[in-house]
């Protein structure tokens, strides 16, 4: 089993630190939490549909793909990119390097990756698609032919 | 016919240089057991019981030639000669070395070939019928949206982690040659009362253990519509699948569990936001050129002074394996692969030439799969019918068994397997022997008969007018009899007859139930129909009495 990374603060692409709560947390305390500037830790059984409304309050996104087989994570990345626009970061956290042209498609804006790959060679990874059969929500680098 | 073109062949190598480098990585312990499962899954390849399977796609049951040439290279160069066709269409080769995947697969790329969700988590191959565009009175061909649709989900970034596997199957006619509502979702051509064209869509079907029939969740999408109708469907199943049971990850369950009425509500909540989106719409232009790629190749011919040649075994032949061509002078040609003592679906890399080569002589170079394992020409000449039985016949090919209880469909079974349960091929050559007589097999008709060696029911047995299904009972091999399914008109599972029969007894079990249909039916009278006013008791009555 991949270790799952301790991710209660993370640093966003303008190198601020953001403290992070978890989904069950933010729903709790809506009230108190939307006024902190901070971040949500999304799994994949957590329902995105609760906060689609609060979107402007939250800091920064991190979606959980610890588990390699869940793939819950790639239509909540859709849903909070193209569907609803959030404006804020979405960090896929606890990455695996093979599914990261699926993460990054689905609209992640940057990734973490899980402990065990650091010191691999990226390149043993790559996949090195020019081009995709479908509109996604994002196609960037891409050929598009369907 | 449809061939892919240099860009779609540089992405089959980029996927091939992709699994090659997952591969090392599990060659050299790098990449985990249960990881790599996922991931070799996706490109077809299975740990077997004595080597690896690895299922090569056949879109919606559509070969060149060419093609077939390829996978007999593959067959003579990686596997030991043969290939298996499956019933849904596709080929898979059962001994191949995993250390050659990569090579093999590569080969295959020159001829528009791949492994692509042959197996996973993900869109699987889309099944259509095998005479698509050949027949009269069908509402639209399927083929050219076969294709698009195969394209939208090839590698989809949001749907190839599904809970489950996720089979569609499209068709275009009237009659339902692709069992269509058996599928986690199907899809069929239909018109409004305008005259526009669009899908019913059925969601939730599927055999294995629980099987059911799909529910219809939308009875007119516009064709210009389906792809975010079906994204739609795809992202309620991915979200609310079960995840947490093993044997309740099909959509089938998510479906029943909802109700299919707040199941396609969902879904159509979430399309109201995506259905005017315009990335989301189908490619309009290119379905008009994919129509034209389409086209069928020929065109009607007078074959008025043409007189059919009189043989008894090319009429027997001709009577069960050949059908009426929409196009005037042309016939659809059926192959069958099975005969005695071999596997049904198996073809040896000599046979894969010959039917190339003969399809190249009498079919435009083009060969279809179906669901029942066998093999179609679909553009033969009525006056070079008979030059095509005789080259069949030469090469052991020209089985009359199409169209009668011996055309028997049947998984690799335990033979082969490492899920089955029980055996399959030696049940279906028993019951071959059983009725080797063609006198016999033409008064008893179209029965048919399916063989599963476990629960994933990879023969169809459900749909079987009689179904057997391997199992275990105290370390003997017993076959579970379902009878009268259906799913041409209507779709309709089998019904389970009594408690299983042994291995030993079941041949003489199918001939009983071969004997009450025969003893009770009026005239042509099929098979279900008789099943339905009769009802199961005689049918009990002479296996277990």
């Amino acid at each position: 089993m991949d270790e799952i990374q301790n991710t209660l603060s993370l640093i966003n692409k303008d190198y601020e630190t953001i403290n992070l709560v978890t989904f069950d947390e933010w729903i709790e305390n809506f009230e108190k939490l939307s006024k902190l500037g901070v971040g949500l830790i999304i799994g994949p059984a957590d329902d995105v549909y609760l906060i689609k409304e609060q979107l402007d309050f939250i800091k920064l996104i991190a979606l959980d793909f610890n588990n390699f087989d869940d793939g819950r994570g790639y239509s909540q990345a859709y849903l909070l990119s193209k569907r609803w626009m959030y404006q804020g970061e979405i960090i896929g956290i606890n990455a695996h390097l093979d599914q990261l042209q699926f993460m990054i498609r689905s609209g992640i804006s940057s990734y973490q990756l899980l402990e065990s790959y650091q010191g691999s060679n990226e390149k043993d990874y790559s996949n090195g698609f020019s081009m995709c059969y479908q509109a996604a929500a994002n196609n960037d680098g891409l050929t598009l032919q369907y | 016919m449809y061939h892919y073109n240099a860009e779609d062949k540089k992405f089959l190598l980029e996927r091939v240089d992709q699994f090659e480098k997952q591969l090392n990585r599990y060659l050299s312990g790098e990449l985990d057991e249960a990881k790599f499962r996922s991931l070799r899954l996706r490109n077809g390849l299975y740990m077997e019981l004595h080597a690896h399977m690895l299922r090569i796609a056949i879109p919606y049951g559509i070969l060149s030639s060419n093609q077939l040439r390829a996978l007999a290279d593959v067959a003579d160069k990686y596997d030991r000669g043969f290939g298996h066709f499956t019933t849904r269409q596709n080929i898979q080769f059962n001994w191949i070395q995993l250390p050659e995947i990569a090579n093999l697969l590569r080969d295959l790329t020159d001829a528009g070939l791949h492994a692509i969700q042959t197996s996973g988590k993900a869109t699987r191959n889309i099944t259509a019928d095998p005479l698509s565009g050949l027949t009269e009175g069908e509402i639209e061909d399927a083929r050219p949206y076969c294709e698009l649709i195969r394209r939208w989900f090839n590698l989809h970034p949001e749907f190839s982690w599904l809970p489950g596997k996720f089979k569609i199957a499209i068709n275009g006619a009237k009659l339902d040659e692709t069992a269509l509502r058996i599928h986690d979702l199907g899809l069929k051509l239909v018109r409004n009362n305008k005259g526009e064209l669009g899908f019913s869509v059925f969601v939730g079907g599927g055999l294995g253990a629980a099987a059911m029939i799909g529910e219809e969740t939308a009875s007119f999408v516009p064709i210009e519509d389906i792809l975010s109708y079906l994204e739609s469907t795809m992202r309620i199943y991915n979200l609310k699948g079960r995840r947490d049971h093993q044997k309740k990850l099909r959509i089938k369950f998510l479906v029943r569990e909802l109700g299919a009425g707040e199941f396609s509500r969902l879904v159509d909540e979430d399309w109201q936001e995506t259905k005017d989106d315009p990335e989301l719409k189908l490619n309009l232009k290119e379905l008009e050129s994919l129509k034209e790629v389409f086209a069928l190749p020929i065109k009607s011919i007078n074959l008025d002074g043409f007189k059919e040649v009189v043989d008894f075994n090319y009429s027997i032949w001709k009577k069960n394996n050949v059908r009426n061509h929409k196009v005037s002078g042309y016939s659809i040609v059926n192959i069958s692969l099975t005969k005695l003592g071999s596997a049904p679906g198996d073809a040896t890399s000599e046979q894969m030439r010959i039917l190339a080569e003969l399809a190249d002589q009498y079919s435009s170079s083009e060969i279809r799969t179906t669901k029942r394992q066998t093999i179609v020409f679909p553009f033969v000449r009525k006056d070079q019918v008979f030059d095509l039985w005789k080259s069949l016949e030469k090469y052991d090919l020209a089985s009359p068994h199409q169209g009668t209880l011996a055309q028997i469909v049947a998984c690799p079974g335990r033979d082969y397997c490492d899920l089955a349960k029980a055996v399959s091929i030696p049940i279906a050559n028993r019951v071959q022997e059983r009725f080797n007589d063609m006198k016999k097999l033409l008064d008893i008709g179209d029965l048919k008969i399916n063989i599963s060696g476990c629960e994933n029911s990879c023969a169809h047995h459900h749909i079987a007018d009689i179904g057997l299904l391997g199992m275990q009972k105290k370390g003997e091999e017993y076959y579970q009899i379902t009878l009268a399914g259906e799913t041409l008109i209507e779709t309709n599972i089998g019904r389970k007859l009594g408690p299983s029969v042994s291995g030993e007894k079941i041949v003489d079990a199918v001939e009983s139930i071969v004997n009450v249909y025969i003893d009770h039916r009026k005239d042509e009278e099929k098979f279900t129909d008789v099943f339905k006013r009769i009802g199961i008791d005689p049918f009990k009555e002479k296996v277990y009495g």
